[in-house]
Protein backbone atom coordinates (compact mmCIF):
# COMPACT_ATOMS: atom_id res chain seq x y z
CA UNK A 1 0.00 0.00 0.00
CA UNK A 2 1.17 3.59 -0.90
CA UNK A 3 1.10 6.63 1.35
CA UNK A 4 -2.41 7.91 -0.54
CA UNK A 5 -3.78 4.68 -0.06
CA UNK A 6 -2.97 4.63 3.77
CA UNK A 7 -4.49 8.12 4.02
CA UNK A 8 -8.06 7.03 1.70
CA UNK A 9 -8.36 4.00 4.00
CA UNK A 10 -7.89 6.68 7.22
CA UNK A 11 -10.60 8.68 5.76
CA UNK A 12 -12.65 6.10 4.88
CA UNK A 13 -12.73 4.89 8.77
CA UNK A 14 -13.10 8.77 9.53
CA UNK A 15 -16.62 8.33 7.42
CA UNK A 16 -18.01 5.18 8.46
CA UNK A 17 -17.30 6.23 12.16
CA UNK A 18 -19.14 9.64 11.06
CA UNK A 19 -22.37 7.76 9.81
CA UNK A 20 -22.40 5.24 13.32
CA UNK A 21 -22.26 7.87 15.82
CA UNK A 22 -24.00 6.18 18.26
CA UNK A 23 -23.33 7.85 21.62
CA UNK A 24 -26.33 9.43 23.90
CA UNK A 25 -25.95 11.90 26.11
CA UNK A 26 -27.00 9.63 28.46
CA UNK A 27 -24.75 7.09 27.87
CA UNK A 28 -21.83 9.51 27.39
CA UNK A 29 -22.95 10.58 31.59
CA UNK A 30 -23.58 6.96 32.51
CA UNK A 31 -19.66 5.87 31.28
CA UNK A 32 -18.34 8.50 33.63
CA UNK A 33 -20.68 7.81 36.30
CA UNK A 34 -19.49 3.91 35.83
CA UNK A 35 -15.48 4.89 36.39
CA UNK A 36 -16.13 5.78 39.84
CA UNK A 37 -18.23 2.93 40.70
CA UNK A 38 -16.04 0.76 39.50
CA UNK A 39 -13.54 1.40 41.60
CA UNK A 40 -15.57 -0.34 44.41
CA UNK A 41 -17.01 -3.36 41.87
CA UNK A 42 -14.04 -5.98 43.31
CA UNK A 43 -14.77 -5.32 47.33
CA UNK A 44 -18.23 -4.94 46.62
CA UNK A 45 -17.59 -8.65 45.07
CA UNK A 46 -15.65 -9.89 47.66
CA UNK A 47 -18.22 -8.59 50.56
CA UNK A 48 -20.87 -10.09 48.92
CA UNK A 49 -19.35 -13.73 48.23
CA UNK A 50 -18.76 -12.75 52.44
CA UNK A 51 -21.80 -11.95 53.35
CA UNK A 52 -23.89 -14.69 51.48
CA UNK A 53 -21.39 -17.67 53.58
CA UNK A 54 -22.19 -15.83 56.44
CA UNK A 55 -26.22 -15.90 55.55
CA UNK A 56 -26.05 -19.61 55.10
CA UNK A 57 -23.71 -20.10 57.92
CA UNK A 58 -26.55 -17.87 59.57
CA UNK A 59 -29.14 -20.28 58.68
CA UNK A 60 -27.47 -23.66 59.40
CA UNK A 61 -27.28 -22.25 63.00
CA UNK A 62 -30.63 -21.37 63.07
CA UNK A 63 -32.02 -24.33 62.11
CA UNK A 64 -29.64 -26.46 64.79
CA UNK A 65 -30.39 -24.03 67.30
CA UNK A 66 -32.15 -26.60 69.66
CA UNK A 67 -28.97 -28.58 69.83
CA UNK A 68 -27.20 -25.67 71.62
CA UNK A 69 -28.93 -26.89 74.88
CA UNK A 70 -27.65 -25.28 77.51
CA UNK A 71 -27.78 -21.64 78.23
CA UNK A 72 -23.96 -20.04 77.83
CA UNK A 73 -24.84 -22.53 74.55
CA UNK A 74 -27.52 -20.48 73.58
CA UNK A 75 -26.34 -16.80 74.68
CA UNK A 76 -23.37 -17.95 72.25
CA UNK A 77 -25.23 -19.34 69.46
CA UNK A 78 -27.34 -15.76 69.35
CA UNK A 79 -23.91 -13.59 69.88
CA UNK A 80 -22.80 -15.55 66.32
CA UNK A 81 -25.75 -15.00 64.79
CA UNK A 82 -25.90 -11.12 65.58
CA UNK A 83 -21.71 -11.26 64.24
CA UNK A 84 -22.33 -12.87 61.08
CA UNK A 85 -25.60 -11.22 59.73
CA UNK A 86 -25.91 -7.85 61.29
CA UNK A 87 -21.50 -6.43 60.27
CA UNK A 88 -22.13 -8.02 56.94
CA UNK A 89 -25.36 -6.32 56.03
CA UNK A 90 -23.70 -3.24 57.75
CA UNK A 91 -20.69 -3.57 54.90
CA UNK A 92 -22.82 -4.29 52.15
CA UNK A 93 -25.35 -1.02 52.77
CA UNK A 94 -22.19 1.06 53.16
CA UNK A 95 -21.01 0.30 49.71
CA UNK A 96 -23.62 0.98 48.81
CA UNK A 97 -23.92 4.16 49.64
CA UNK A 98 -20.55 4.96 48.23
CA UNK A 99 -22.02 3.71 44.89
CA UNK A 100 -24.74 5.25 44.75
CA UNK A 101 -23.09 8.51 44.88
CA UNK A 102 -23.83 10.66 42.16
CA UNK A 103 -20.94 12.18 40.84
CA UNK A 104 -22.36 13.92 38.31
CA UNK A 105 -24.73 15.57 39.80
CA UNK A 106 -24.26 18.20 42.81
CA UNK A 107 -21.80 20.15 44.00
CA UNK A 108 -18.06 18.71 44.05
CA UNK A 109 -18.41 20.41 47.61
CA UNK A 110 -21.37 18.02 48.28
CA UNK A 111 -20.16 14.73 46.87
CA UNK A 112 -16.93 14.90 48.77
CA UNK A 113 -18.61 15.53 52.24
CA UNK A 114 -21.18 13.12 51.28
CA UNK A 115 -18.38 10.58 50.29
CA UNK A 116 -15.66 11.54 53.42
CA UNK A 117 -18.88 10.12 55.41
CA UNK A 118 -19.60 7.36 53.81
CA UNK A 119 -15.85 6.26 53.36
CA UNK A 120 -15.00 6.90 57.13
CA UNK A 121 -17.94 4.67 58.17
CA UNK A 122 -16.98 2.17 56.28
CA UNK A 123 -13.40 1.76 57.45
CA UNK A 124 -15.00 2.30 60.89
CA UNK A 125 -17.30 -0.73 60.15
CA UNK A 126 -13.96 -2.36 58.91
CA UNK A 127 -11.90 -2.13 62.42
CA UNK A 128 -15.10 -2.71 64.55
CA UNK A 129 -15.32 -6.03 61.87
CA UNK A 130 -11.70 -7.07 62.51
CA UNK A 131 -12.03 -5.86 66.04
CA UNK A 132 -15.41 -8.33 66.89
CA UNK A 133 -14.05 -11.03 64.77
CA UNK A 134 -11.09 -11.81 66.95
CA UNK A 135 -13.64 -12.09 70.09
CA UNK A 136 -16.20 -13.91 68.30
CA UNK A 137 -13.67 -16.48 67.10
CA UNK A 138 -13.94 -17.61 71.06
CA UNK A 139 -18.20 -17.26 70.50
CA UNK A 140 -18.26 -19.30 67.23
CA UNK A 141 -16.01 -21.81 68.30
CA UNK A 142 -18.29 -23.42 70.87
CA UNK A 143 -21.21 -23.03 68.85
CA UNK A 144 -19.58 -24.50 66.02
CA UNK A 145 -17.91 -27.60 68.00
CA UNK A 146 -21.54 -28.54 69.38
CA UNK A 147 -23.22 -28.25 66.19
CA UNK A 148 -20.45 -30.24 63.89
CA UNK A 149 -18.90 -32.58 66.25
CA UNK A 150 -21.70 -32.23 69.22
CA UNK A 151 -18.78 -31.68 71.71
CA UNK A 152 -19.48 -29.13 74.27
CA UNK A 153 -15.81 -27.63 74.81
CA UNK A 154 -17.41 -26.05 78.17
CA UNK A 155 -17.48 -29.38 79.52
CA UNK A 156 -14.54 -30.84 78.19
CA UNK A 157 -12.13 -27.98 77.41
CA UNK A 158 -9.50 -28.13 74.36
CA UNK A 159 -6.95 -30.10 73.52
CA UNK A 160 -3.50 -29.26 73.56
CA UNK A 161 -3.17 -29.11 69.94
CA UNK A 162 -6.73 -27.47 69.34
CA UNK A 163 -4.98 -24.47 71.39
CA UNK A 164 -1.79 -24.53 69.01
CA UNK A 165 -4.69 -24.36 65.98
CA UNK A 166 -6.16 -21.70 67.74
CA UNK A 167 -3.45 -19.78 68.04
CA UNK A 168 -1.91 -20.19 64.21
CA UNK A 169 -5.74 -19.30 63.34
CA UNK A 170 -6.03 -16.01 65.37
CA UNK A 171 -2.15 -15.08 63.52
CA UNK A 172 -3.17 -15.62 60.42
CA UNK A 173 -6.01 -13.79 60.92
CA UNK A 174 -4.31 -11.07 62.09
CA UNK A 175 -2.13 -10.60 59.27
CA UNK A 176 -5.33 -11.37 56.79
CA UNK A 177 -7.15 -8.72 58.84
CA UNK A 178 -4.12 -6.32 58.34
CA UNK A 179 -3.68 -7.16 54.89
CA UNK A 180 -7.66 -6.49 53.81
CA UNK A 181 -7.79 -3.36 55.83
CA UNK A 182 -5.05 -1.83 53.78
CA UNK A 183 -6.78 -2.98 50.64
CA UNK A 184 -9.46 -0.88 51.49
CA UNK A 185 -7.73 2.11 52.61
CA UNK A 186 -6.62 2.13 49.49
CA UNK A 187 -9.21 1.62 47.58
CA UNK A 188 -10.81 4.75 49.39
CA UNK A 189 -8.25 7.20 49.11
CA UNK A 190 -8.19 6.10 45.11
CA UNK A 191 -11.55 7.08 44.93
CA UNK A 192 -11.57 9.63 46.67
CA UNK A 193 -8.17 11.66 44.94
CA UNK A 194 -10.85 11.07 41.49
CA UNK A 195 -12.95 13.01 43.28
CA UNK A 196 -10.64 15.66 44.42
CA UNK A 197 -9.28 16.10 40.81
CA UNK A 198 -13.62 16.02 39.82
CA UNK A 199 -12.53 20.10 41.63
CA UNK B 1 -25.96 21.16 33.98
CA UNK B 2 -24.46 23.55 31.07
CA UNK B 3 -21.06 22.02 31.50
CA UNK B 4 -22.80 18.51 31.16
CA UNK B 5 -24.55 19.40 28.25
CA UNK B 6 -21.55 21.19 26.31
CA UNK B 7 -19.70 18.16 27.67
CA UNK B 8 -21.78 15.57 25.63
CA UNK B 9 -22.30 17.59 22.44
CA UNK B 10 -18.18 17.65 22.64
CA UNK B 11 -17.94 13.71 22.95
CA UNK B 12 -20.61 13.16 20.43
CA UNK B 13 -19.39 15.15 17.96
CA UNK B 14 -15.38 13.85 18.46
CA UNK B 15 -16.56 9.85 19.45
CA UNK B 16 -15.41 8.58 15.75
CA UNK B 17 -11.83 10.58 16.34
CA UNK B 18 -12.07 8.86 20.13
CA UNK B 19 -12.47 6.06 19.15
CA UNK B 20 -9.19 6.16 16.43
CA UNK B 21 -7.05 6.83 18.90
CA UNK B 22 -7.79 4.00 21.67
CA UNK B 23 -8.11 1.41 19.14
CA UNK B 24 -5.10 2.38 18.11
CA UNK B 25 -3.68 1.49 21.34
CA UNK B 26 -5.72 -1.43 21.65
CA UNK B 27 -5.89 -5.12 20.85
CA UNK B 28 -9.48 -6.14 21.62
CA UNK B 29 -12.83 -5.17 21.64
CA UNK B 30 -13.24 -4.73 25.51
CA UNK B 31 -9.85 -3.53 25.97
CA UNK B 32 -10.60 -0.59 23.62
CA UNK B 33 -14.24 0.15 25.29
CA UNK B 34 -12.56 0.04 28.17
CA UNK B 35 -9.60 2.54 27.36
CA UNK B 36 -12.90 4.93 25.44
CA UNK B 37 -14.44 5.18 28.96
CA UNK B 38 -11.53 5.94 30.82
CA UNK B 39 -10.46 8.44 28.07
CA UNK B 40 -13.74 10.08 28.23
CA UNK B 41 -13.91 9.87 32.35
CA UNK B 42 -10.07 11.72 32.01
CA UNK B 43 -12.05 14.43 29.65
CA UNK B 44 -14.89 14.94 32.09
CA UNK B 45 -12.14 15.37 34.21
CA UNK B 46 -10.01 18.43 32.11
CA UNK B 47 -13.11 19.64 31.15
CA UNK B 48 -13.59 22.64 33.13
CA UNK B 49 -9.89 23.63 33.13
CA UNK B 50 -9.62 23.56 29.14
CA UNK B 51 -8.73 27.46 28.84
CA UNK B 52 -9.22 27.77 24.84
CA UNK B 53 -5.36 28.54 24.67
CA UNK B 54 -5.40 25.84 22.06
CA UNK B 55 -7.96 23.88 19.54
CA UNK B 56 -10.61 21.87 21.72
CA UNK B 57 -9.39 19.35 19.64
CA UNK B 58 -5.58 19.45 19.98
CA UNK B 59 -6.48 18.85 23.93
CA UNK B 60 -8.49 16.58 23.26
CA UNK B 61 -5.76 14.51 21.32
CA UNK B 62 -3.24 15.60 23.64
CA UNK B 63 -5.57 13.92 27.13
CA UNK B 64 -6.67 10.96 24.49
CA UNK B 65 -3.43 10.26 23.71
CA UNK B 66 -1.84 10.45 27.62
CA UNK B 67 -4.60 8.24 28.88
CA UNK B 68 -3.91 5.46 26.57
CA UNK B 69 -0.14 5.79 27.02
CA UNK B 70 -1.23 5.40 30.45
CA UNK B 71 -3.41 2.64 30.01
CA UNK B 72 -0.84 0.36 27.89
CA UNK B 73 1.97 0.87 30.95
CA UNK B 74 -0.56 -0.06 33.53
CA UNK B 75 -1.44 -3.26 31.05
CA UNK B 76 2.19 -3.34 30.85
CA UNK B 77 1.82 -4.81 27.31
CA UNK B 78 2.03 -3.83 23.76
CA UNK B 79 -1.30 -4.44 21.64
CA UNK B 80 0.03 -6.54 18.89
CA UNK B 81 -2.88 -8.62 17.06
CA UNK B 82 -4.72 -7.02 14.72
CA UNK B 83 -8.55 -7.46 15.65
CA UNK B 84 -10.34 -6.18 12.81
CA UNK B 85 -13.50 -6.63 14.21
CA UNK B 86 -13.43 -4.19 16.73
CA UNK B 87 -11.78 -1.69 14.51
CA UNK B 88 -14.98 -2.47 12.09
CA UNK B 89 -17.43 -2.19 15.31
CA UNK B 90 -19.09 -1.06 12.06
CA UNK B 91 -21.76 -2.92 10.82
CA UNK B 92 -22.26 -1.53 7.41
CA UNK B 93 -24.54 -1.79 5.13
CA UNK B 94 -22.06 -1.35 1.92
CA UNK B 95 -19.83 -4.24 3.82
CA UNK B 96 -16.57 -3.36 1.89
CA UNK B 97 -14.23 -6.31 2.05
CA UNK B 98 -11.54 -4.94 0.21
CA UNK B 99 -11.78 -1.73 2.29
CA UNK B 100 -11.74 -3.56 5.39
CA UNK B 101 -8.47 -5.59 3.96
CA UNK B 102 -6.92 -2.52 3.34
CA UNK B 103 -7.81 -1.30 6.83
CA UNK B 104 -6.18 -4.26 8.90
CA UNK B 105 -2.95 -3.78 6.79
CA UNK B 106 -2.87 -0.47 8.04
CA UNK B 107 -3.23 -1.06 11.72
CA UNK B 108 -0.85 -4.00 11.08
CA UNK B 109 1.28 -1.23 9.88
CA UNK B 110 0.79 1.28 12.69
CA UNK B 111 1.30 -1.49 15.39
CA UNK B 112 5.04 -2.22 14.16
CA UNK B 113 5.51 1.28 15.16
CA UNK B 114 6.26 2.31 19.09
CA UNK B 115 3.91 4.18 21.27
CA UNK B 116 5.47 7.87 19.88
CA UNK B 117 5.40 6.85 16.45
CA UNK B 118 2.10 5.64 16.61
CA UNK B 119 0.73 8.69 18.24
CA UNK B 120 2.24 10.74 15.49
CA UNK B 121 1.42 8.57 12.49
CA UNK B 122 -2.07 8.64 13.50
CA UNK B 123 -2.22 12.52 13.85
CA UNK B 124 -0.66 12.89 9.97
CA UNK B 125 -3.00 10.40 8.98
CA UNK B 126 -5.77 12.98 10.26
CA UNK B 127 -4.31 15.63 8.35
CA UNK B 128 -2.59 17.57 11.49
CA UNK B 129 -0.04 19.89 10.39
CA UNK B 130 3.25 19.76 11.93
CA UNK B 131 2.14 22.56 14.52
CA UNK B 132 -0.41 21.09 15.59
CA UNK B 133 1.66 17.75 16.11
CA UNK B 134 4.10 19.65 17.63
CA UNK B 135 1.21 20.89 20.15
CA UNK B 136 -0.36 17.69 21.33
CA UNK B 137 2.94 15.36 21.09
CA UNK B 138 4.89 17.99 22.81
CA UNK B 139 8.23 17.84 20.78
CA UNK B 140 9.64 20.57 18.93
CA UNK B 141 8.36 21.35 15.58
CA UNK B 142 11.54 20.14 13.62
CA UNK B 143 12.03 17.05 16.24
CA UNK B 144 8.50 16.59 14.07
CA UNK B 145 9.33 16.50 10.83
CA UNK B 146 12.24 14.35 11.56
CA UNK B 147 10.82 11.96 12.78
CA UNK B 148 7.83 11.87 10.05
CA UNK B 149 10.59 11.22 7.66
CA UNK B 150 11.63 8.39 10.22
CA UNK B 151 8.42 6.92 10.45
CA UNK B 152 7.77 7.01 6.48
CA UNK B 153 10.96 5.42 5.73
CA UNK B 154 10.00 2.78 7.89
CA UNK B 155 6.93 2.29 6.35
CA UNK B 156 7.83 2.01 3.03
CA UNK B 157 10.62 -0.57 4.14
CA UNK B 158 7.79 -2.49 6.01
CA UNK B 159 5.48 -2.17 2.95
CA UNK B 160 8.11 -2.88 0.22
CA UNK B 161 8.97 -6.41 2.10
Amino acid sequence: MEWEELQATWAQLGQELEEQKKLTKEIIMKMTQEKFTNKFRTLTQIETVGAIICYAAAIGVLVNFNELNTWYLALCGILTLAFITILPTMVLRALAKIRNLNIIQGTFKDNLRTYTKAKNHLLRLQRTGIMASFVSLFICLPVAAKLLSNKNIFEIGLKPTAWIGLGVVVILMFFFSRWGYRGYKKVTSAAENLLRDLE
Amino acid sequence: MIKEKAFTQLIQEHQGMLFKVTSLYTDTKEDQEDLFQETVFQLWKYFETFRNESKITTWMYRVAMNTAITHLRKSKKRPNAVAVEHLVMLKTENHDPVWEDRLRQLYQQLNKLNVLEKGIMLLLLEDKSYKEISEITGLAPSNVGTRISRIKKKLRENLVK
